[in-house]
């Protein structure tokens, strides 16, 4: 096969992707079981790992700018290796909403959780499944997977509102919270950010594939307008 | 065996043997050029041989005696030689030279060769070559006094300027070749303006223009075979068409300009037409390599920008291949130079003494003439031949310089 | 040199246009259109007919004996395969520059001098060899010797040369077979700058073996590739930012890519 050490290159990068990937599904996942269980020291480990993240996508960034000088990529490599560029750039900002989320874990101190942790768990968890298979998706260029995902960001957004709903109610009820249900909504939205960014990584993917560019409608707007309605 | 870190396994590299069967093969090229230079200067020997040596001569006539009042022969003047000449001929001779040419019309030194030739009659009685000249100039004087007392020695150079610039005779003493080199010279003009413009019309025709039908194969097929059909067909040719079927063009008739010595076809023109036609396929086989050798990017680059096939060929085609079509000319003109059968069949005279005046004049050339002295019995016509030999091989030399020359002017423009 | 008269957005149009050596279709089927003002790239595989294409525009091909067309060439409206059009005519008005720089080993002043003469320039002969060099940004590196021969020039000044010679009788459209893959980067670099200034007033054609110079020079480019009996066609012809992001045809994408041909 022509191009040879191209393509295996081109793979490095795509297994490089998952693997930035994998880190930020854990990050994601660790620190909101930290949050959950109060784990100071494990919080102050995914502080560390992001560091890892961070290095390991400046990596896959020089790779690809050696890539982009030496190979002259053109037409699916280029669109490619350009999308490539943005999605690690997407996942070194999901690892950051994780980094976040531990950096309040680790502001919240002795103080204890203000409600027990169910929908923020619950947004984790969509978020990491989200994101793995908008991977996958990557991976394989796999256009339906990738245009079917981001309308499950509205289960997302829902799940963000209710606990904003919730948070509402507490602070209402007791003025003192405010600052606990400030740090609580400040970890949601992170969360519910993430799975924004996945959706740009799907828009990515069906442009590697057809080299169309465009935001991939989701009823985002519809259920905002409803909601006030 | 030292380990030898050049060998590789599996080759058996046998490198002394190779070069040993590349200094052979070096040598018997080496040889070769060796044989070949040998025989160039044993010609070269030769000949300067001939044309260089002692000469034992005898007067008839003491010129001494000739003196007019104490005035040597040399200081004389034409009238007096005319006088001088009647008084010693016979009549009958005497009006034969008048009507060959008026003596008023021929020059003081023409009347003096006359003289010579006829009155005091040097007679070469002994002829030497180089070699013996050179290193045997004892014996030679010890002979000459034992057979020939009354004769002088001189060393004679056979190469002068007055050989070139007398005219024929039959005293070798007072014989030139002017009238030869003439005649060649006259003859090669003749091959020339028949032979160049035809030749290399006719190869840009073949290049250019023809298209690679069987016609044109055919054509070029015979042209390349006509190069090679020996020369005195082409005589034979010549004599038949030109001397014969066109003798009212060759001799000037059609013109009126006949020739008053000769009412024949067996001119000037019809011996330089022969050899325009003997070396016209070797001027179209070179000029046609030549045009071959211009590279097609030119052609390209010309048609470009919208030139025509006839500017194409006429302003980069030729002035690029002139420099070949012009040396091919120069060197089928060298050996026209050199043709002697032809020229004996059209009808070159043998004997004659006076310059081509026309194109319509009797005629000889130097191959005839150095064919007609060797041929003579005298030794000393052998040594003329050799200096007339000699005079042949500096205008093939001189030609092919100038040949050279151009080619190098031509090329070393661009 | 295109004025603002002349109308039509297409200088140069192909229709339907096949080309055959005697019996042998070298190029089918081929349906183009030449923008003004704009470089237009032909790439493809070897032997894909490229040059061929090329070179049936200003009837170079004629050269050949052989060569006909069937379907027809438009040129500024006017169909060039037509008894009455001389091909010595069109071949000024389309000029064409060759892959090895083929300078006439005439002075420079000759080399520009000579096509305009035999055309029947009757203006003044400095000043047009001047402004064609200046065109080809050639004159500031040779005014002082324009009496030189061409051929003492460096491979990629040699070919400039060529270009002015063929901007001397002010053609409408300039095609380049190839024209520098013979040259050295930087001189290649020269030659995609001139030829960008140069299509602000003229329309170029310009074949290439070279994608990344076709991607980076041209305007449009048409993809060439070989069809099952062995013709040349042109299987995709759009902007050259598409063909080169975005082809639609999987063959263009393999080629650009590098993975065929």
């Amino acid at each position: 096969m022509i191009r040879k050490t191209f393509e295996h290159e081109l793979q490095e990068v795509r297994d490089d992707i998952l693997v930035l990937g994998s880190m930020v599904e854990e990050a994601i996942l660790a620190s909101v079981d930290a949050l959950k269980k109060r784990d100071i020291e494990a919080a102050k480990n995914i502080l560390k790992a992001d560091r890892d993240i961070n290095k390991k996508r400046f990596e896959i960034e020089n790779k690809l700018m050696i890539l982009i000088a030496t190979q002259q990529p053109m037409a699916h490599d280029l669109r490619l290796l350009a999308s490539s560029m943005e999605i690690i750039s997407e996942l070194e900002r999901m690892g950051d909403y994780a980094k976040g989320i531990a950096n309040i874990n680790i502001r919240m101190g002795d103080q204890p959780l203000l409600k027990p942790l169910i929908d923020v768990p619950r947004m984790a968890q969509k978020d990491v499944d989200m994101l793995h298979r908008a991977l996958t998706a990557f991976v394989n260029e796999d256009v339906e997977a990738a245009k079917a995902i981001p309308i499950e960001d509205d289960e997302v957004d829902a799940l963000y509102n209710q606990v904003y709903r919730e948070l509402m109610t507490f602070v209402i009820s007791d003025p003192k919270s405010i600052e606990r249900a400030n740090w609580l909504l400040w970890v949601a939205h992170n969360l519910e950010r993430v799975a924004d960014r996945v959706t740009n990584i799907c828009e990515r993917t069906v442009f590697i594939a057809t080299g169309e560019l465009s935001e991939i409608k989701n009823s985002d707007d519809e259920f905002w307008k409803q909601q006030k309605s | 065996m030292k380990a030898n870190r050049l060998a590789v396994e599996g080759f058996i590299n046998d490198v002394k043997g190779r070069n040993r069967a590349g200094v052979i093969w070096h040598l018997i090229f080496q040889a070769s050029t060796i044989v070949g230079i040998i025989a160039l200067v044993a010609l070269l020997l030769n000949i300067i041989n001939g044309a260089f040596g002692y000469v034992a001569f005898e007067a008839r006539v003491d010129p001494a005696s000739l003196a007019l009042d104490g005035l040597p022969l040399e200081d004389q003047s034409k009238e007096q030689l005319i006088a001088l000449l009647q008084s010693n001929l016979s009549s009958g001779a005497f009006s034969k030279l008048e009507r060959e040419q008026p003596f008023d019309k021929r020059s003081r030194e023409k009347l003096y060769q006359q003289v010579a030739e006829r009155i005091i009659k040097y007679k070469v009685v002994k002829v030497w070559d180089l070699w013996p000249s050179l290193t045997q100039v004892a014996q030679i004087r010890a002979t000459l006094a034992q057979e020939y007392p009354n004769a002088q020695l001189k060393f004679v150079s056979w190469l002068t300027n007055d050989f070139i610039t007398r005219p024929q005779s039959s005293e070798p003493l007072t014989a030139g070749a002017r009238t030869a080199i003439l005649g060649s010279l006259w003859t090669i003009l003749f091959t020339i303006l028949l032979a160049f413009p035809i030749g290399v019309g006719a190869a840009i025709y073949l290049e250019e223009y023809a298209s690679d039908n069987w016609l044109n194969r055919l054509i070029q097929t015979n042209i390349n075979n006509l190069a090679g059909v020996p020369s005195i067909v082409y005589g034979i040719l010549g004599l038949a068409i030109f001397v014969r079927s066109l003798e009212r063009l060759t001799s000037g008739a059609v013109f009126g300009l006949v020739d008053p010595t000769t009412a024949n076809g067996r001119t000037v023109l019809s011996a330089g037409l022969t050899l325009g036609l003997l070396v016209l396929p070797i001027i179209i086989i070179n000029a046609q390599e030549a045009i071959r050798a211009v590279p097609q990017s030119l052609r390209k680059a010309s048609y470009g920008v919208g030139a025509t096939k006839w500017q194409t060929v006429w302003s980069h085609v030729l002035p690029n291949a002139m420099p070949g079509i012009l040396t091919g000319t120069i060197l089928a003109v060298s050996r026209a130079i050199g043709e002697t059968a032809p020229m004996v069949v059209v009808g070159a005279s043998t004997a004659i003494s006076f310059d081509p005046s026309s194109p319509f004049s009797k005629f000889t050339t130097l191959p005839i003439q150095i064919y007609q002295w060797t041929s003579r019995p005298q030794a000393e016509f052998r040594s003329l031949a050799a200096a007339a030999i000699l005079v042949l091989l500096v205008m093939l030399l001189s030609l092919n310089a100038s040949a050279i020359f151009l080619r190098n002017r031509f090329s070393r423009r661009w | 040199m295109t004025t603002p008269e002349t109308n039509g957005k297409y200088v140069l149009e192909a229709h339907n246009l096949s080309i055959f050596y005697g019996s042998f279709k070298a190029v089918t089927g081929v349906n183009m259109s030449v923008e003004r003002n704009k470089i237009t790239a032909i790439i493809g595989p070897s032997g894909c007919g490229k040059s061929t294409l090329l070179r049936s525009f200003n009837r170079m091909n004629e050269l050949f004996a052989g060569t006909r067309i069937e379907g027809g060439i438009i040129f500024e409206g006017q169909n060039l395969y037509t008894p009455e059009i001389d091909p010595v005519e069109v071949r000024y008005r389309i000029g064409m520059v060759f892959q090895k720089a083929n300078p006439f080993p005439k002075s420079i002043y000759e080399n520009i001098a000579w096509g305009a003469r035999i055309h029947g320039y009757k203006g003044n002969m400095d000043e047009l060899v001047e402004s064609s060099l200046r065109q080809a940004a050639l004159w500031d590196e040779v005014k002082d010797k324009l009496k030189q021969s061409g051929l003492a020039l460096s491979g990629g000044q040699q070919q400039r040369l060529c270009i002015a010679r063929a901007l001397a009788v002010q053609p409408e459209v300039i095609l380049m077979d190839e024209p520098a893959s013979a040259l050295d980067p930087i001189a290649t670099l020269k030659i995609e700058e001139l030829m960008q200034e140069l299509k602000q007033n003229y329309t170029i054609v310009i074949v290439t073996h070279n994608m990344q110079q076709a991607a980076r020079a041209s305007d449009y480019t048409a993809m060439m590739m070989i069809d099952d009996n062995r013709a040349g066609t042109v299987i995709e012809f759009n902007e050259t930012n598409v063909i080169f992001t975005r082809p639609s045809d999987k063959r263009t994408e393999d080629y650009v890519t590098g993975r065929f041909g």
